[in-house]
């Protein structure tokens, strides 16, 4: 067998990804309790941030639809350390040795203001959006379709518009 | 036969693949394009399309996380 690092250089097929993260999220499931999901980790740090300035956003009429989801974390736990924020740490811990273990670690820069200024933008969008669909690629839809849930491919059929509209603008205005 | 280089550090697919077709555009037949990145995924990615579209490519990792890709225009 070749060493670890062989495998690490170079990016797997899609297959091999896809039934290695189906599995993990099986066993994640079944001893957390909890499908992987990333922005509702993100979610409760901005409750977090919002409440250093005074604000209450558990308040706010969002939160009605959510209670039941979010309020064991909140009142057993903390906004900022609870089981979204370890698996949101995990993907960054994870893929931070992989990185270094196929020694292809490099600092990124910043290419030139435009890409700031469309990565800030869109950015924003997205983490607006996942909280409008009540999660992202992952959350919503990588652990939604095989929770049988219909809002999961909804969010699927309308990604999928997005990226073809999304490349489109790309290709004529960002090239 | 010329050599164009496109630098693509600091930038995430489908960038670099969509910038190399543009170029390859304005190229003649037997000129060679290098794309340089620091994206481990972009190799692949171009790869597949030259692959796909029957132009010889190669890609090299010059030094850690940085490499390059060759395309060279043959129609």
């Amino acid at each position: 067998m070749k060493p670890i690092v062989t495998w690490l250089k170079k990016p797997w097929p899609y297959w091999v990804g896809g039934i290695l993260l189906g599995l993990l999220n099986v066993i994640l499931l079944a001893m957390s309790g909890i499908s992987w999901q990333i922005t509702s980790g993100f979610l409760l740090w901005g409750v977090g941030i919002l409440k250093w300035f005074g604000l209450d956003p558990l308040s706010w009429e969002y939160f009605e639809h959510f209670q039941h989801y979010y309020e064991p974390v909140i009142t057993k736990y903390n906004v900022f350390l609870n089981q979204y924020t370890i698996l949101n740490m995990g993907v960054i811990v994870g893929s931070f040795i992989a990185t270094l273990l196929a020694s292809q670690l490099k600092w990124k820069k910043i290419k030139n203001r435009r890409q700031l200024v469309f990565a800030l933008l869109g950015g924003i969008m997205m983490g607006y959006g996942t909280r409008l669909a009540v999660g992202c690629n992952i959350g919503a839809f990588f652990s939604g379709i095989p929770s049988f849930s219909l809002h999961a491919w909804v969010f699927g059929l309308f990604a999928i518009l997005g990226a073809l509209v999304g490349s489109k603008i790309l290709i004529r205005f960002l090239l | 036969m010329a050599v164009r280089e496109i630098d693509c550090l600091y930038e995430l697919c489908p960038v670099p693949l969509l910038k190399a077709m543009k170029e390859l555009k304005t190229m003649e037949v037997g000129d060679v394009v290098i794309i340089r990145s620091d994206h481990s995924c972009v190799g692949a990615n171009i790869k597949e399309w030259a692959v796909k579209n029957q132009y010889p490519v190669e890609v090299v990792e010059v030094e850690d996380g940085e490499w390059e890709v060759y395309i060279e225009k043959t129609k």
